[in-house]
């Protein structure tokens, strides 16, 4: 099966680029070497693998110091990325012990004695919970263990909430819950597996739980079953998997630069631009300022977040393909999406595929056959919109133990907002898409038009998002109504 | 037309939506390799379940099932086996 990661293409190549630009089409900043066959080759030597691994660990290493973290991981991680390079025929056991070196050492090193009990627990309960299903495959908990295992943490979580506060039960519940919680998803992905075939054994989903290269409640990238899928099977996939872990790497240390060096003491420092939370509280306060200004703190947050984002996504991408996995990465190239679809799919894949995986083929293939052409649109709304929320919702339970469980619901009301929009979005242009023209657009509203909409949707949504929990939602439409120069 | 004739047609307009006409053998992958998104899945899925009467809701669905030309094929050829 030839697995090349086409993400790193572009497949809007096809639309026609003025002659003007001619010139940079197909132009790199960092060149693709993982198509040079003399470096392929070289990468499969020992000392091309000893040259990767010294770049890649010199890359980990600026890359932590650059943010002056004290955090040893990238240490952690070179150390796995030569045993797993040296010993490519154990990469998933590699992988295991690594996983669980890393998440029970972490813990260890912090003297967080009770944290390593309650992983230990959670990892016991997942591996219960997993056989089950498997055993009952028939029965109704089998045949939708991730509706069930959801269904299940929710309720734990309301009755949690009717626990006396400040009683031992509800703190040993809400000490517990929120690490069970880091695994939930990655549960929810080996319960999926069940009906595979070829499904892993405990011990290989475990080591995807809350994975070496990094991670946070979404899994990246996806769960056993995908790894098992991605995993490179010969000496020369090994060595495009690590040459494109390098290149990702050194992607995100030139994002990083550009967002530390460049890109913030120019817009905030050089042209004075405020910072999103700064305005946001001067409408909060009622206080005056140019309607324009909150154009400008908006765009600038919007846009700095991408940067910031990307670079999360990319540097865990490039360890797990440093350890052999063809892992697509997770943001690429949102703002030249030419559709709200699209943007959705490209700045944060994993999070969406999650989406997809537990809400969207279920709703789709099961609960929604009848529903004619509305059967993708209530689909796609059960993912982004109902999945998103639930998913937000259940992430932060200490913010749930503080307000008790509806009163927190009722806090989340931007936030639900904000999905219900986005799903209504991606369903309609999902929709649009299924209709359109197949006339070529031209590249006027193909590369220029089309994004410029996409994007001032998408960042016109994060007021929404961002001030989800902590303020009603009537402040994010005061602020809204702000931009447009309604309110003084 | 063969099965498999009909299956990569389909794929290939769910290629062109994309303005990828690049060529794919019947081993090439097209979801794990990002060419094809989860929308193109459940396009094939219903499509699969329309003109070959799979039903995913009972077999359960699993996207590396979809992957390539001849892994659909074989899910066809198991599936019709199973009606038999």
């Amino acid at each position: 099966m030839n697995t090349t990661d086409l993400r790193s293409d572009d497949p809007q190549s096809a639309a026609p680029a003025p002659r003007l630009f001619g010139f940079l089409r197909g132009f790199r900043i960092i060149p693709r070497i993982e198509t040079y066959p003399w470096v392929v080759a070289f990468a499969q030597t020992i000392a091309g693998k000893a040259t990767i691994l010294a770049l890649f660990g010199l890359g980990l290493y600026y890359a932590t110091w650059l943010h002056y973290l004290h955090n040893p991981r990238w240490k952690v991680q070179i150390c796995f990325l030569v045993v797993v390079t040296a010993l490519p025929q154990y990469r998933r056991i590699v992988l295991v012990l690594g996983t669980i070196c890393w998440a029970f050492g972490i813990w260890w090193q912090w003297a967080e004695h009770s944290q390593i009990a309650e992983a230990a627990i959670s990892l016991a309960l997942a591996a219960l919970v997993f056989s089950l299903a498997i055993r009952f495959r028939t029965s109704w908990f089998g045949r939708r263990p991730v509706a069930t295992l959801l269904t299940g943490f929710a309720l734990t979580v309301l009755l949690a909430c009717y626990l006396p506060k400040g009683g031992m039960l509800r703190t040993m519940s809400f000490d517990f819950l929120p690490v069970f919680g880091a695994y939930l998803w990655f549960l929810a992905y080996s319960l999926i597996d069940i009906s595979s075939k070829k499904r892993d054994s405990v011990p290989l989903q475990v080591g995807a739980y809350q994975p070496i290269w990094g991670s946070s409640g979404t899994p990246f990238p996806k769960g056993s079953a995908y790894l098992r899928r991605i995993e490179a099977k010969t000496p020369e996939q090994l060595a495009v998997a690590q040459l494109k872990g390098l290149k990702l790497l050194a992607w995100s240390i030139v994002l990083d630069l550009f967002l530390n060096f460049v890109y913030m003491p120019l817009v905030h420092g050089y042209l004075g631009i405020p910072y999103y939370e700064f305005v946001f509280h001067l409408s909060l306060l009622r206080a005056p300022f140019k309607w324009y200004v909150g154009w400008e703190s908006l765009i600038a947050e919007f846009l700095g977040k991408l940067v910031d984002f990307s670079i999360f996504g990319h540097r865990i991408i490039a360890v797990c393909r440093m350890a052999g996995f063809l892992a697509l990465r997770n943001t690429w190239r949102p703002l030249s999406s030419p559709s709200i679809a699209e943007f959705w799919n490209r700045y944060y894949y994993y999070f969406k595929e999650l989406l997809v995986d537990c809400f969207f083929y279920p709703a789709f293939l099961r609960y929604f056959k009848t529903w004619g052409r509305w059967r993708l649109f209530a689909s796609t709304v059960a993912a982004a919109g109902f999945g998103n929320a639930f998913f937000h919702f259940f992430r932060d339970l200490n913010y749930i133990d503080d307000l008790g469980f509806w009163r927190a619901l009722a806090g989340f009301q931007s936030y639900i907002f904000y999905t219900i929009v986005l799903s209504v979005g991606i369903g309609v242009s999902q929709m649009r898409q299924q209709n359109a023209d197949k006339k070529n657009p031209g590249w006027v509203r193909a590369r220029l038009i089309s994004p410029l909409c996409v994007g001032g949707f998408f960042c016109l949504l994060r007021i929404f998002d961002y001030t989800y929990k902590r303020y009603p939602i009537s402040e994010s439409f005061r602020f809204l109504a702000h931009l447009f120069n309604l309110v003084s | 037309m063969d099965r498999k004739e009909v299956v990569r047609k389909f794929l290939q307009t769910l290629l062109a939506h994309k303005s990828d006409a690049q060529p794919f053998s019947d081993d090439a992958s097209l979801f794990l390799s990002g060419r094809l998104q989860s929308v193109d899945a459940v396009a094939l899925a219903v499509f699969l379940e329309e003109k070959f009467g799979l039903d995913f809701a009972e077999m359960g669905f699993d996207q590396e099932r979809l992957d390539t030309v001849n892994v659909i094929a074989s899910l066809i050829e198991e599936s019709s086996g199973a009606a038999r």
